[in-house]
């Protein structure tokens, strides 16, 4: 049915370059173009069975399949989770203000006016680029509402926190800080000068530190997951050899050839990232209530993130380009070598 | 105009073996002929070399218009296309039904798959094995087996059928039967070459012969 609308086609095209042009080369153009219609066709065709029978063909060794998805699974499962629990972890302080502090933690003789005057002058020195007063009274409530601690605070008679000054000097160099402390300390009224805040930077670094090493982990698997990918696809070959070398003296192209076996390492890329994708899914599943609880514990909002729609799709187009890779590695490799010149 | 064209071919394998040593002849369009001589004489090698699973060391081979040393590597697969091949030892695929096999250069080649199945069966019904064609060919005789490879080298219709040793492992009435074969694929036009050291059988066969002994073209005609 198609064929005679294909031709129709092709005539039409052929009859435009007018009269001028020889009616030869005319034939000779209609007819190529059929046959590359044909030739695309064809090609979708092959493609779309070979990557059918690459599927089967896992199915046909079963044992042997699920072991290399297996362990693609689980090298790629492990860099996924780790960046997602950097992810969460990286949700979880970004609302931390990062901008260290000094704490002020005033006398607790001093009267609320003492205090309120002292904080004012402090706003009035230029190196300092704000001051917040929490007063006792402040104070006292918050540590009633944040603190796992609050019933200690029935065993006192009176407040027994003290007031306290947060100040943000101008400059935030972590070796003009200690300075501006001591500076600080020495004032009349404080009891106590504290650089605070401290630890959210060093747990950014941590985290900066663990996200690098995570990556490193990450390209080591995916050369893991190369390695076996093409290994597989490899013994594929070996196992195939007589069916390569039989159509090639038949006539098949290269890319014929290799098809079928980049074909497997997709399937293998893409099943061992949607098996690591579910593995990651559980672990973080598994994590979800103690993670809450933790979080209910500091009285956060936080909510475990998954992967998110972006990182799953990102993790399944690695795996597939991984698998892919692979069996290109393995293809490459040793498909030359199999040539029929001594049958 | 010649189908095949060897023009003073020599070849040395890497081992240092000279398994050609300035052979010429053509074989016109349309003809049949056979290569003889002892195993070793070099008639697989003169095969290998017009489709290109070796190239000569030395001198120039033409398959039709096609100068074949000027042919690049990724040109190969078409040229095959253009020759049918049956092997002493057929390589058959034997994971896959008798009709597969036969199919193979078909699919390769990118036929309709309708296409294909109808010639499939026509080139099996020529070899008289249409009622086997769900088979696998390991269930086959040899005798059978050899006709499945003949079905699969002339299923795409090639210009030039080529045969190493086709009836080697056959008794003489199945070689006979084998050897009509190509006499009726001759008969409609197909050039045949078949290596062959079965000289009884070849000089009843009343074709032209190439005699090659140590590498040399000895005798033709």
């Amino acid at each position: 049915m198609a064929k005679p609308g294909r031709k129709e086609q092709a005539t039409a095209v052929g009859s435009r370059p007018i009269e001028k042009s020889p009616a030869a080369p005319r034939r000779g153009a209609r007819q190529h173009r059929i046959q590359f219609a044909d030739r695309q066709r064809s090609w979708r065709r092959h493609h779309l069975s070979v990557a059918r029978e690459a599927l089967l063909r896992l199915k046909q060794t079963p044992v042997a399949s699920l072991m290399t998805l297996a362990v693609l699974a689980i090298a790629l499962a492990l860099p996924g989770f780790l960046l997602a629990a950097l992810g969460n972890l990286q949700a979880l302080t970004s609302d931390w203000d990062p901008q260290p502090r000094i704490a002020l933690y005033m006398q607790t003789e001093l009267g609320d006016d003492a205090i309120d005057s002292f904080s004012r002058q402090l706003m009035l020195r230029d190196d300092l680029a704000s001051v917040e007063l929490i007063n006792r009274e402040k104070g006292l409530e918050d540590f009633r509402r944040y603190s796992a601690f609050a019933d200690l605070l029935e065993r006192f008679d009176a407040n027994p926190l003290p007031a306290v000054i947060m100040v943000l000097p101008h400059n935030t160099d972590p070796l003009a800080m200690p300075l501006v402390r001591s500076e600080l300390a020495a004032l009349p009224g404080v009891d106590e000068a504290q650089l605070d805040m401290e630890w959210v930077q060093r747990l950014a670094a941590v985290l900066a530190l663990a996200q690098r090493g995570s990556y490193v982990l990450g390209g080591l698997l995916a050369l893991a997951v190369l390695l076996v990918v093409g290994n597989t696809v490899r013994m594929t070959i070996e196992s195939r050899r007589d069916e390569i070398l039989v159509s090639k003296l038949v006539g098949a192209t290269d890319a014929w050839v290799r098809r079928p076996f980049l074909y497997s390492g997709f399937w293998f890329g893409l099943i061992g990232g949607l098996l690591a994708w579910l593995l990651v899914q559980l672990a973080l599943l598994l994590l979800a209530t103690p993670a809450q609880a933790l979080a209910d514990l500091y009285l956060n909002d936080f909510q475990l993130q998954g992967l998110g729609i972006q990182g799953s799709l990102i993790m399944l187009a690695a795996a597939t380009l991984l698998g892919l890779s692979g069996s290109w590695l393995a293809v490459s490799r040793h498909l030359r070598e199999i040539e029929p010149g001594d049958v | 105009m010649a189908a095949i064209r060897f023009s003073n071919v020599f070849k040395r394998y890497a081992s240092g073996q000279d398994a050609l040593l300035g052979v010429d002849f053509e074989l016109a369009s349309g003809e049949m002929a056979f290569l003889t001589g002892h195993s070793g004489a070099g008639k697989s090698t003169l095969l290998k070399l017009i489709m290109l699973m070796e190239r000569p060391s030395r001198g120039q081979v033409w398959v039709g218009q096609q100068d074949l040393s000027s042919l690049h590597r990724s040109q190969i697969p078409y040229l095959r296309r253009q020759i049918g091949v049956v092997f002493q030892n057929h390589q058959l695929l034997f994971d896959r039904s008798v009709f597969e096999n036969v199919a193979l250069p078909l699919q390769i080649s990118g036929y309709d798959p309708a296409d294909a199945a109808r010639r499939a069966r026509a080139a099996l019904d020529k070899v008289g094995l249409l009622t086997r064609e769900k088979h696998n060919p390991v269930t086959l005789s040899t005798g059978e087996q050899q006709r499945v490879g003949i079905a699969r080298a002339i299923v795409h219709k090639p210009k030039l059928l080529l045969a190493d040793e086709p009836t080697g492992n056959l008794d003489p009435q199945l070689s006979e039967d084998i050897m009509r074969l190509f006499g009726q694929f001759n008969s409609i036009g197909t050039t045949v070459l078949i290596a062959s050291h079965d000289l009884s059988l070849i000089n009843r066969m009343r074709h032209r012969m190439l005699t090659l002994k140590h590498g040399r073209l000895v005798a033709d005609g």
